[in-house]
């Protein structure tokens, strides 16, 4: 009952932000002025806000509790992706006057074609980012509440379709800074209490785990035991840092910034952020290895943050803890999914649908968001066994493999073509989600191409790089392509 | 109700596209170039020089780190206050080390950003 309380009132703590944020935003002139006033921190906030999702707050800790203390190579990959963006892409971006990747390829490309190329590659990477935001909304409202897992997720799709329909979502940047503070108070507290609470010797066990694979301890990351760690870490480091660069909602929040010169220095601030709040998921999935063992033979690990206070400390601040926690993913699934779902819903209407028809622009929008929800719950729905950070590892690997390349590349190599680009798209996007898909629905293979399926990052990005390259340097770029690069450097 | 006018929110960018697709035209893009041509082609490449670094540092930093960590495994008596010193790598030393590269590099953008234009004698009339 707690828990269901506490994420009562988060989200009517978010609704009343969002409110006040829309009519900050309105009483201005100009929108864009608007969220320019914002200053440098509180953007930062938002961004990390928005990018710390239930993968950070629930799939961490589970997945550690599960496949031992590599699995933290995963959260220093989303960190350093932030590195990544500083130095590839942020400042350029923030000049190009590009929301999206298919704005920013049709302004850097001048062909409409690949826009719509582009808008198709946005929903593949929105959907599997989206289908574990909705998985971990169901099963920590099955864990609070008791309800059956589909109806969280269905009720999640309501909520942030809901909110994003009446427009409370898009001009708060304050509601994604609030959430930030939630998602890193909501972690932090409850996992400093435990470590307390615990007492020396459980922390010692934590410390030097029985009853574990030997691999379980190793500091590098493994999938099902398949012999090649080194290869794994490698190729999920590739994913999840060039990932960042290339992810659509990321993208966009660059333009919160009122230069070129402000989006680098947002940039640093949200590394800071991101290592800060990723000090804490590492005590769960320590401490569940001692307490909750018994998550991990039902196959239950995600829930580990939710379950484990609630089992360390009896009575009712257990269950305030546990609200806490759960509170804390609500606010991961919240902030990132609405803003994953307005990306998803603005290259549907946009990119792929953009143009002529009857309906008006923005019910265009709002069909397109029902529509993205509505698919993003049916996908969710027999997703349940699926790791949450296995899915959004995925998302980054085709993210790696499509717009990173066409962002680098774009950015920073003025002889690229458009079927150049266009085909280290095609490739790209083909290899990481048939790879991404053969991992998911067959089994028994061996562990070398288990590894290479499941992270297909360390082959399906140099070839996407390859083959933009190949194919462009057999082309001729297109004209004034050498002005625009420059303009993108131009201080 | 507040007095504010609401405004149509457009990318630039998209703002440019929409028009070219009504007036039908095709080609290149209505962008002005840099306004001095050549020293922007030269920020570009210093530019350029310093992402490489930059994104050089950060894959060192994190495949040699892994590969460190594979090929000599610390030996698990090395602890720091009780943690494994190669747990501890990974739960918090290695943020540090990024955010640091991360304000390098911004530094050194800024730097090429803000450099005084001095163009080579005899160029400029």
């Amino acid at each position: 009952m707690t828990g269901l309380l506490a994420i009562g009132l988060l989200i009517a703590a978010s609704l009343a932000i969002g409110v006040y944020g829309v009519r900050a935003a309105r009483t201005a002139p100009d929108f864009l002025v608007a969220s320019r006033r914002v200053g440098t921190g509180r953007n930062a906030m938002a961004i990390a806000g928005e990018y710390v999702s239930a993968a950070s707050v629930l799939g961490l800790a589970g997945l550690l509790l599960k496949n031992g203390i590599g699995t933290l190579w995963i959260a220093i990959g989303f960190t350093a992706g932030y590195v990544a963006v500083v130095a590839l892409v942020a400042g350029p971006m923030r000049r190009s006057g590009a929301y999206t990747v298919p704005d920013f390829a049709e302004y850097r490309l001048g062909s409409p074609a690949i826009r719509k190329l582009c808008g198709a590659i946005v929903l593949v990477i929105m959907w599997l980012y989206l289908v574990p935001q909705f998985k971990g909304a169901g099963v920590v409202l099955q864990l609070v509440s008791g309800t059956p897992y589909w109806v969280g997720v269905v009720l999640a799709g309501v909520v942030v379709s809901g909110s994003i329909a009446v427009g409370g979502m898009r001009s708060a940047t304050y509601v994604q800074a609030f959430h930030y503070l939630v998602k890193l108070v909501f972690i932090a507290v409850p996992a400093v209490y435990l470590m307390v609470h615990v007492g020396p010797e459980v922390r010692a066990d934590a410390l030097t785990p029985v009853g574990v694979p030997e691999s379980w301890s190793r500091p590098l990351l493994d999938i099902e035991n398949s012999g090649h760690p080194l290869l794994a870490t490698w190729s999920m480091l590739l994913a999840t840092t060039l990932g960042a660069i290339g992810l659509p909602h990321v993208i966009m929040r660059f333009h919160t910034s009122p230069s070129a010169r402000a989006a680098r220095r947002v940039g640093v601030i949200v590394i800071a952020l991101l290592g800060l709040f990723y000090l804490f998921p590492a005590v769960y999935g320590l401490l569940g290895r001692v307490l909750t063992p018994h998550l991990v033979h039902s196959n239950a690990t995600d829930t580990v943050a939710v379950v484990l206070p609630g089992e360390a400390v009896p009575g009712a601040l257990g269950s305030v803890l546990t609200a806490l926690v759960a509170a804390g993913a609500f606010a991961a699934f919240l902030s990132t999914s609405s803003g994953l779902l307005l990306a998803l819903a603005g290259g549907l209407s946009h990119d792929l649908f953009g143009g002529r028809g009857l309906v008006g622009r923005l019910s265009r929008l709002r069909l397109a968001v029902a529509a993205g929800a509505l698919v993003s719950v049916g996908l969710s729905l027999p997703a349940a066994h699926l790791d949450i950070n296995m899915l959004v590892g995925w998302a980054f690997a085709v993210a790696a493999s499509t717009f990173c390349p066409l962002l680098v590349l774009g950015i920073w190599w003025p002889r690229l073509t458009v079927r150049g680009a266009a085909s280290g798209l095609v490739v790209g996007a083909l290899t990481a989600t048939g790879a991404a898909l053969a991992s998911a629905l067959t089994e028994g293979h061996s562990g070398l191409v288990t590894v290479l399926l499941a992270q297909p990052a360390s082959w399906t990005v140099p070839l996407a790089f390859a083959t933009m390259i190949a194919v462009s340097l057999r082309g001729e770029p297109p004209a004034g392509a050498e002005r625009a690069v420059l303009r993108l450097h131009a201080p | 109700m507040s007095g504010g006018r609401r405004v149509k929110v457009t990318s630039p960018q998209t703002r440019i596209a929409l028009a070219r697709r009504s007036r039908g035209v095709r080609g290149s893009l209505p962008l002005p170039g840099p306004a001095d041509p050549q020293r922007a082609a030269r920020v570009f490449r210093e530019q350029r020089r310093a992402a490489l670094r930059t994104v050089a540092l950060l894959g060192l930093v994190l495949f040699g780190t892994s590969g460190l960590l594979a090929a000599a495994p610390a030996p698990a008596d090395l602890t720091v206050s009780g943690l494994p010193l190669s747990w501890l790598v990974l739960m918090s030393a290695t943020y540090p080390v990024l955010l640091v590269i991360a304000a390098l590099h911004v530094r050194t953008a800024e730097r090429i950003d803000a450099r005084v234009p001095d163009p080579p004698a005899g160029e400029r009339g």
